[in-house]
């Protein structure tokens, strides 16, 4: 969280009436600086455009690890240390697909396993940067900077305690 | 969409988002009961029987093991072949049904995906023991080394087995952690105690639950099913080819590969049931994991059990109609009839006969009766694998060379570790993990009450 900002926090306490005050702020041009709820709510994750690469890169992750795998593996079996097994081929191509399938999706689930916690700065041991510590448990939160809300705080309260926010608070950044 | 008026309930009780927070993990909060201790203490005498049977295998020897130069591979391997099919159940658990948009999922899943990677870690110890010098294990992965460099053989199923394993136990447990993220949030964001806090604040990677950590989350979880969904098919079909590939007679049929995956699947949703039913009754978590669910594993498993007999059947019919001699004897008078009858009859009843009874609703809704069919099953599962490995080997091509096998203390005692290391490690899931999936469990909540009346229709049928 970046310093000294101001913001409105509003407090729903179901999913309905979040995506609701969710999609009715949004209509009137609000800017919603983000969303915190306890499970992952699919109005939400659209209405707030933001968009997730991960499973394109997963794509070329596998694609990198198939031809790793099978250019190793003809490396290893038919020009670096070629070995007799009763006469069969040193290239025996099809049979290389087994480890290949399983090395890929191992190497796939490693490198998204990683890219998943760069991009959402996810690690072991991080502090939370926590704005309603009810988020994880019953509450859903909508988070908006005072500054680039688009619309004044007493409309902005109005409005979310029209669509059955249960609170509406200020808070400060530390 | 599930149909709660056809199906049942998903959850028992009106409850609010919290009240599932603080249910689900009260087990974590509260004091450990007595039995846990109890059960605990029966856990460590048996790893420690375990233990000693390894000690004395490495200072003697395999030596020490009832194989002999005929049967080559005793109970180490159906020991691993049976509790890698039982840590077959978490993987598809989690992602067939999350496929097939199965609801009731969510209560089970996480208790499943525990359960795999504790049968994958006892599971892998029975190859490495067998190689006699574990400490040079690593001679199996493809290195560069100072050997040559000597490359492994790719065209081994022993190699493709060991990429299989530890692909499968690395993927397993990742995507189990990964589900277990948000729990953990919800423990430090909601415990008294500083230093769960503070514990429980370490795992949870710093999770907030924004739109945008949900977002990637959501991303990650489809990229890991979907290339988990492969796996779960591969790596029973790779123990297969440990079987199948070689001229052994019994073994060497297409038929193993979907009968091997089936079977794991079946052992593994068993073996669900057992823990399932222990969670309902030890922990009271009835509510969640209600009559419907133990009705939904029942009716798979019924299902399952039917390919299971077919598999049986067809394998007897192929030695027939084969004409093979080799294959005939093989079933005919070692399995069917033979000095192993009784482990073929016991897989036959215990896995292709007992479920059946679960086409009553009457049986799938008593709780004990379904308990004690799912140790039947598992036990069936035993026997299966038993039945495939010793007869086969015990009387091949050469009556000269006939041996029979029977197993030493050694033996029994390191499968009896491996059962101790289980319940050790479910034991310590019971206690300091969510037993359930916490928001996915929410998520799944509005579909128990009316509530999803006033909601836009087909606007909110996702999983």
């Amino acid at each position: 969280m970046i310093t000294n900002k101001k913001y409105l926090v509003g407090v729903f306490d179901d999913e309905h009436t979040l995506v609701d005050a969710f999609e009715k702020a949004l209509a009137k041009g609000v800017v919603i600086e983000e969303v915190y709820t306890p499970y992952p709510i699919h109005e939400i994750l659209t209405g707030m455009k933001n968009k997730t690469n991960i499973t394109t890169a997963a794509f070329f992750y596998g694609l990198f690890a198939v031809v790793m795998l099978i250019g190793g593996m003809y490396y290893a079996a038919v020009i670096d240390w070629p070995l007799h097994f009763g006469g069969k081929p040193f290239n025996t191509f099809p049979s290389f697909i087994v480890v290949t399938i399983v090395a890929t999706i191992l190497t796939i689930t490693l490198l998204t396993l990683f890219t998943f916690s760069v991009r959402s700065k996810i690690y072991p041991g991080k502090k939370a940067d926590i704005i309603d510590i009810r988020a994880t448990d019953d509450k859903f939160i909508i988070l908006l900077d005072q500054e680039k809300m688009g619309m004044e705080k007493p409309e902005v309260t109005e409005l979310f305690q029209a669509n059955g926010a249960s609170e509406v608070y200020e808070k400060e950044s530390n | 969409m599930y149909k709660t008026e056809i199906r049942g309930k998903l959850i028992d009780g009106e409850k609010s988002l919290s009240q599932i927070s603080q249910e689900i993990l009260a087990p974590i909060d509260a004091k450990t009961p007595l039995w846990w201790y109890i059960a605990m203490a029966i856990s460590l005498v048996m790893f420690a029987w375990g233990a000693q049977s390894i000690y004395v295998t490495l200072t003697q020897g395999i030596g020490t093991w009832g194989q002999n130069s005929t049967v080559a591979w005793g109970w180490e391997i159906i020991n691993f072949v049976w509790w890698i099919g039982i840590g077959h159940a978490g993987t598809a658990f989690s992602i067939f049904l999350l496929i097939l948009r199965q609801k009731w999922r969510t209560a089970i899943n996480r208790a499943a995906e525990a359960m795999t990677v504790v049968a994958v870690f006892c599971a892998a110890l029975f190859p490495l023991i067998h190689m006699g010098r574990p400490w040079l294990f690593f001679f199996i992965f493809p290195y560069p080394n100072t050997r040559g460099p000597l490359w492994v053989n790719f065209n081994s199923p022993l190699f493709w087995d060991f990429m299989a394993i530890s692909a499968y136990l690395l993927i397993s447990a990742s995507f189990w952690y990964f589900g277990m993220v948000p729990d953990f949030a919800t423990i430090r964001d909601t415990t008294k105690s500083k230093i769960k806090k503070a514990v429980y604040g370490f795992f949870a990677f710093g999770w907030v639950g924004s739109s945008k950590e949900w977002l990637r989350y959501e991303g990650l979880a489809f990229v890991l099913g979907g290339i988990a969904a492969v796996l779960v098919v591969s790596v029973h079909s790779i123990v297969s080819t440990d079987f199948a590939v070689s001229i052994e007679p019994g073994w060497h049929t297409t038929l193993f590969p979907p009968y091997f995956v089936v079977g794991a699947i079946f052992s593994g949703f068993a073996m669900v049931l057992t823990l399932v039913t222990l969670m309902k009754k030890l922990y009271k978590m009835g509510d969640f994991i209600t009559e419907n669910h133990v009705d939904a594993v029942c009716r798979i498993l019924v299902f399952i059990s039917l390919i299971m007999g077919t598999a049986y059947i067809t394998e007897i019919f192929i030695a027939w109609y084969s004409g093979s001699e080799y294959e005939m004897y093989t079933f005919f008078k070692n399995r069917i009839t033979g000095e192993y009858a009784m482990q073929f009859w016991g897989m036959f009843i215990f896995n292709a006969l007992l479920p059946q009874l679960f086409w009553s609703r009457k049986v799938r809704r008593n709780i004990w009766v379904v308990f004690a069919i799912s140790l039947f099953i598992n036990l069936g599962m035993w026997f299966e694998r038993f039945n495939i490995v010793v007869t086969s080997l015990s009387k091949n091509y050469l009556p000269a060379s006939w041996a029979a096998y029977h197993p030493t203390w050694v033996e029994i005692g390191f499968f009896v570790g491996t059962i101790g290391m289980f319940s050790a490690g479910v034991l310590l899931f019971f206690r300091y993990i969510p037993q359930i999936a916490i928001a996915e469990v929410k998520m799944i909540s509005k579909y128990n009450t009316q509530q999803t009346d006033h909601l836009k229709p087909g606007h909110h049928d996702y999983e």
